[in-house]
């Protein structure tokens, strides 16, 4: 599938800012699955330096620094991806949790090592003995790993309500686990604390995720929002992910943006400013398919003409 | 050798050391070979001292503290919160390293730095040592010390690792052990530095011809290498030695170091980075800044990238890093190698990574995330040290531990074991120490440095050398405090001595401290002067008062001048009503306030808190002997205690008063005639005309039965009686009172002198550039000189029978405060702005 996928972030302050340095992460990462065209970012006032990297994790981070006196920024990300089918997902793979949490432990390749920091504690994940006894359930003894998740991916849509304004960014997961309520990144946080209380590594991803409208209704522009879902590891395997906030595996309508620990490693804008005061936010993000005759015309040369594939 | 100080008598038989020194069986002596044979490379100075004789020596111990204490070495101790800085304490009695012993050591600590620093640029780039199976993921990813946004920011092929501290125990076999490495901002150098000098003063014959090696040019190779880490301006690179500030345990080191490797002192709110470049932020504007010396923790330099929940330091700091706007030493994420745990697998990362054996051991550390290394630690429990590899974790001695305390570890042990480590226990090697005038045994631990240079790593020819306490108390910290030591390395031939202060590094650019001032510094100097003369003027008062107050306990009247004195202190609770004795005790009560409750605002012990707070924060513009006075004064002041007499308080305030004098005089005659010293200047003067104004209404306007016995209090507490009486030389006058204290500018106690010399050290700040108005300041001067200038002295001049006049003096005070009131926000508004601070967009969670 193609999109163009748009994300707007506004912050209005009361009071005049002089200066402040930001981080964004709301460039797709480039994958073999995913393939995206130069980002359009547009960010007012300008910055006065504005520079592109890839972080630990391999995630494309835009830094600016603003120089001039404001009281509103803005910033706005413009990107054109097309998303295949993720290549592993229809591999068989047998192994038992336990084989696979056993080979994290013993296998010498570099990458299986490099996976075992994904089953250590991060900052919005702590490993706790609830968690252990709510995963229990769908991981019991010698029970192939993938089948495992895929339980426990249905479990956490099944036990838990969508309800956005129940928990914020300082909502600790033992509350999400306790009201059984969340967003799709509680969720994430849940089912990656799930699995690493197991001695599994399990990853963040953030992204975004096509909405469809209700059947006869327009698509609402501006109306999606960023999505977030998790991967868990498989030697000899790879990454292979799942959204437990759909009870789906991720697809071709799943826009990866980036992924990490947990949210505090892929947090889409973060910024320090001197002055400022209180500040409100607006957030829109949309996410717009395009339709099949513009790709089918547009030319891949030419929409994807500076792609260079990584990862 | 070394001549004794003082040739005693010859009569006199002084015993020998190895005589009455007794060193424990079971350990290593330093000094001692055996009970009463002493090492040989000990002899030349045992018998120097000996010849000095112990009583002189503790003489000489004294002299050491007393000018440690004199030059303010302190350090200041987090969890004791009644006295939080202490004096820094030495034993007089060097610890001396023969030639050879040290120069193992010192190819250890040269080894090490070298393996660190590779490890470093590993761990921040490739990560071969974790791929290849070298070092468990787990140890380092757990580690706070692991920055990620760091990734990258350590290119190989180049030294990272700038300064590096290892600390050094001996065991009964006379080998060197490693205890542990500081790589985040090694502290303490500069305490071995000061040491040194001490002693040296203390006994100048001794060190003058002693064969010891010199400190001087290993701070000479440090300030070159930070020098030469300059990208921009590498002729006249700009370097500073950033610091959490004065509450931090080791603020007087990086004051020291600042001032001696000549940079400036900043705390992260000085700095601002912009166009991916680190500023200075000063009152003539922004300087750049091209290297930070970084005694601050990495987590805590940059609330952008390394800490989300936190507000201190600079943002942007790593981005400038990374954009090779500035260089930092030691490196943000340098803390990763200070992990207790990496002690055991360095011998093969030393292999594998230099090729080379590790000549320098580390203590015997089994790191509990590996199976076995955990079996090993829970079955030897009694025998090893636990501690978490946390940075500053508690430490836990296995055979002290009782029963549940010993089921609690272990089970914190289990729940995640690759957080901990078990180091064996070692018995450390003792020193002489002079204690009660005889010598003891006391363990002892060394803090070696070492300094990047081009060809490596220079290892410093001395270190840190902690004392413990009691022979079996082996927590020697510095953090804890303790007491030290000087190290000799001994050299063949006696060195000369050499001091950076007295050295000039290549070309000079000429300066004048001026503009270049941060303002951080300018607005600490502005309320130094403030709470000097506040400090001052309440002494005055209080020193007035007890004088009243003994008055009162010889005759009973109501006096008058007492509750101005109270009302003026801010602590009246008129007591007139009551008995005699009831009065008595409610005016002692206030004084006692006054003079002892620092949490009384305005005590004397507070506003001295104050004046301290603000002087060290500035410590690095403050003169040598400044710093001295300041100390006395902060001792004479706590010594007032509840149970002096009032007589001999009123003395000790006296004795108080010619300090802060002298303070305030040397201040002035030392401290450059620039923007510093004008801020001094503005805040003690803007203090001392509210002061002034204060008084005035109180004893003109306020009192009901103004008269002769208040007008010579006012008199005599702004020390103007000698003046009025050489001038009148008569009674009492009001309207000549007022005139030599509001209108005589020639009268520096007078309000029209006090305001006409802050109009001319406004006039004379920084401005704004491309303005040709007054600042808001200079506008509020004018203001009150103007009013001052304008107000009818006909009018005033019939203050004892006119209320007319007293009804024009109230108003002329009123107009004076309107302008003088707001004066301070408008210095803090035009040059203190950098106290803005900084805000997340977005606060983490951690």
């Amino acid at each position: 599938m193609d999109y163009l996928v748009t994300h707007r972030t506004i912050y209005t302050y009361s009071g005049v800012v002089a200066l402040c340095h930001n981080e964004a992460r709301l460039l797709p990462r480039r994958l073999p699955w995913q393939r995206c065209a130069d980002s359009r970012i547009e960010v007012h006032p300008r910055p006065a330096l504005q520079l592109e990297r890839l972080d630990f994790f391999g995630n494309r981070v835009l830094y600016f620094g603003i120089q001039d006196i404001h009281q509103e920024l803005e910033v706005a990300v413009k990107t054109r991806v097309r998303v295949s089918g993720r290549p592993l997902s229809d591999q068989p793979y047998d192994r038992s949790w336990e084989a696979v949490r056993q080979a994290l432990w013993q296998d010498p390749d570099p990458e299986i090592i490099e996976a075992r920091q994904f089953v250590l504690n991060s900052p919005f994940v702590p490993a706790t003995n609830r968690l252990i006894e709510y995963v229990r359930d769908s991981f019991t003894a010698g029970r192939p790993l993938l089948e495992a998740v895929n339980d426990l991916n249905h479990r956490i849509h099944e036990d838990f309500t969508f309800d956005p304004h129940f928990t914020t960014l300082a909502t600790p997961l033992e509350e999400v686990l306790e009201s059984r309520r969340g967003v799709c990144q509680d969720f994430a946080h849940l089912g990656i604390g799930c699995l690493r209380s197991l001695g599994l590594a399990a990853r963040y991803v953030s992204g975004y995720l096509e909405t469809v409208p209700p059947p006869g209704q327009p698509r609402l522009v501006g109306a999606d929002a960023s999505h977030a879902w998790l991967a868990v590891y498989l030697p000899g395997m790879g990454w292979v992910e799942f959204d437990p906030t759909n009870d789906c595996l991720p697809g071709e309508q799943h826009i990866t943006l980036a992924w990490g620990r947990d949210y505090s490693d892929v947090a889409p804008l973060k910024g320090v400013m001197s002055g400022g005061g209180a500040h409100s936010l607006q957030v829109a993000v949309d996410v717009e398919p395009l339709p099949k005759s513009l790709q089918d015309t547009g030319g891949e040369e030419l929409l994807f003409a500076s792609d260079n594939d990584q990862d | 050798m070394a001549e004794a100080e003082k040739t005693p008598a010859d009569s006199v038989v002084f015993p020998t050391y190895a005589s009455i020194y007794r060193p424990g069986q079971s350990v290593y002596d330093e000094m001692c070979s055996e009970p009463g044979v002493l090492r040989p490379h000990w002899q030349a100075l045992v018998s120097s001292l000996e010849a000095m004789g112990l009583e002189e020596l503790e003489r000489r111990g004294v002299e050491v503290q007393r000018l440690l204490q004199d030059n303010g070495v302190t350090y200041n101790v987090y969890d004791d919160p009644r006295d939080a800085q202490r004096p820094w304490e030495v034993d007089p009695i060097p610890l001396l390293m023969a030639e050879a012993e040290w120069a193992s050591i010192e190819e250890g600590l040269e080894q090490r730095s070298r393996l660190l620093n590779l490890l470093l640029t590993d761990l921040y780039g490739p990560r071969t040592v974790i791929r290849h199976g070298l070092l468990p993921p787990e140890l380092v990813f757990t580690h706070p010390g692991f920055l990620r946004p760091c990734f990258h920011t350590l290119t190989a092929g180049q030294r990272w690792l700038i300064t590096h501290a290892v600390d050094l125990g001996r065991t009964p076999d006379g080998r060197f052990w490693a205890l542990g490495d500081r790589t985040q901002s090694p502290a303490g150098a500069g305490y071995a530095l000061e040491t040194r000098i001490i002693m040296a003063r203390a006994m100048p014959k001794l060190y003058r011809d002693a064969p010891l090696r010199r400190l001087a040019g290993f701070l000479e190779a440090e300030r070159a290498t930070l020098a030469g880490l300059a990208h921009h301006n590498q002729e006249h690179p700009h370097v500073v030695l950033l610091t959490p500030g004065p509450l931090n345990a080791n603020y007087f080191e990086h004051a020291y170091l600042a001032n001696y490797l000549s940079l400036s002192l900043v705390e992260g709110e000085d700095l601002a980075v912009r166009d991916g470049r680190v500023w200075l932020k000063t009152l003539g504007g922004l300087r750049p800044v091209d290297v930070i010396l970084r005694r601050v923790t990495d987590e805590y330099c940059d609330p952008l990238e390394l800490r989300g929940d936190s507000l201190v330091g600079t943002p942007g700091l790593l981005q400038a890093v990374r954009s090779g706007g500035v260089a930092v030493a030691n490196p943000l994420g340098g803390g990763i190698v200070e992990n207790p745990g990496l002690l055991a697998f360095l011998p093969t990362l030393c292999r594998q990574l230099l090729g080379e054996d590790l000549r320098l051991p580390s203590v015997d550390t089994w790191w509990c995330g590996q199976a076995e290394s955990h079996d090993y630690v829970e079955s030897h429990l009694e025998e090893l040290v636990i501690r978490s590899i946390l940075p500053g974790s508690e430490r836990y001695v296995g055979a002290t531990l009782n029963e549940t305390a010993r089921t609690g570890l272990l089970e914190r042990i289990r729940a995640a074991p690759h957080m901990y480590v078990g180091q064996a226990s070692l018995s450390l090697s003792t020193a002489p120490c002079l204690e009660q005038g005889s010598l003891v045994p006391r363990p002892v631990l060394l803090r070696g440095y070492s300094v990047a240079v081009e060809d490596g790593y220079r290892v410093m020819p001395g270190a840190l050398v902690r004392v413990s306490p009691g022979l079996d108390d082996l927590r020697v910290s510095l953090r804890k405090g303790g007491i030290s030591k000087d190290l000799w390395v001994l050299a063949p031939t006696p060195q000369k001595h050499i001091s950076l202060l007295r050295q000039a590094y290549g070309p000079i650019v000429a300066t004048r401290d001026g503009a270049d001032l941060p303002s951080r510094v300018a607005d600490n100097l502005y309320w130094l002067g403030r709470y000097c003369e506040r400090l001052d003027s309440s002494m005055r008062l209080v020193r007035e008062a007890l004088g009243q107050f003994l008055e009162l306990q010889e005759q009973d009247n109501a006096n008058t001048c007492l509750d101005m004195l109270l009302d003026a202190l801010g602590v009246s609770e008129h007591a007139s009503v009551g008995s005699r004795r009831s009065r008595f005790f409610a005016i002692r009560r206030q004084l006692l306030i006054m003079l002892t409750a620092p949490e009384w605002a305005g005590s004397l012990p507070h506003t001295l808190a104050g004046m301290l707070r603000t002087g060290r924060a500035v410590r690095d513009h403050l003169g040598e002997d400044s710093w001295r006075i300041l100390n006395r004064l902060q001792q004479a002041i706590l010594r007032i205690a509840p149970t002096f007499k009032a007589r001999e308080t009123r003395e000790s305030l006296g004795d108080c008063l010619v300090l802060s004098a002298a303070f305030a005089g040397l201040n002035n005659e030392t401290i450059p005639h620039h923007y510093g010293w004008r801020f001094l200047d503005i805040g003690r003067y803007l203090e001392r005309v509210l002061t002034t104004l204060d008084l005035f209404k109180l004893a003109f306007v306020n009192t009901k039965n103004s008269g002769v016995p208040l007008w010579e209090v006012v008199l005599s507490t702004t020390d103007n009686l000698t003046a009025y009486r050489r001038r009148y030389r008569s009674a009492l006058h009001p309207t000549a009172i007022v005139d030599l204290l509001l209108f005589d500018e020639g009268n520096p106690r007078s309000v029209g002198y006090q305001l006409r010399r802050l109009k001319d050290q406004i006039a004379r700040l920084p401005h704004k550039q491309d303005t040709p108005y007054r600042s808001a300041e200079e506008r509020l001067i004018l203001e009150a000189v103007s009013i001052l200038q304008l107000a009818d002295i006909e009018l005033l001049s019939a203050l004892e029978h006119s209320r007319r006049s007293n009804e024009e003096l109230m108003r002329l005070l009123d107009e004076l405060y309107r302008p003088l009131n707001t004066l301070s926000d408008a210095m803090t508004h035009s040059h203190f702005s950098h106290a803005e601070v900084p805000r997340q967009l977005i606060t983490m969670m951690q």
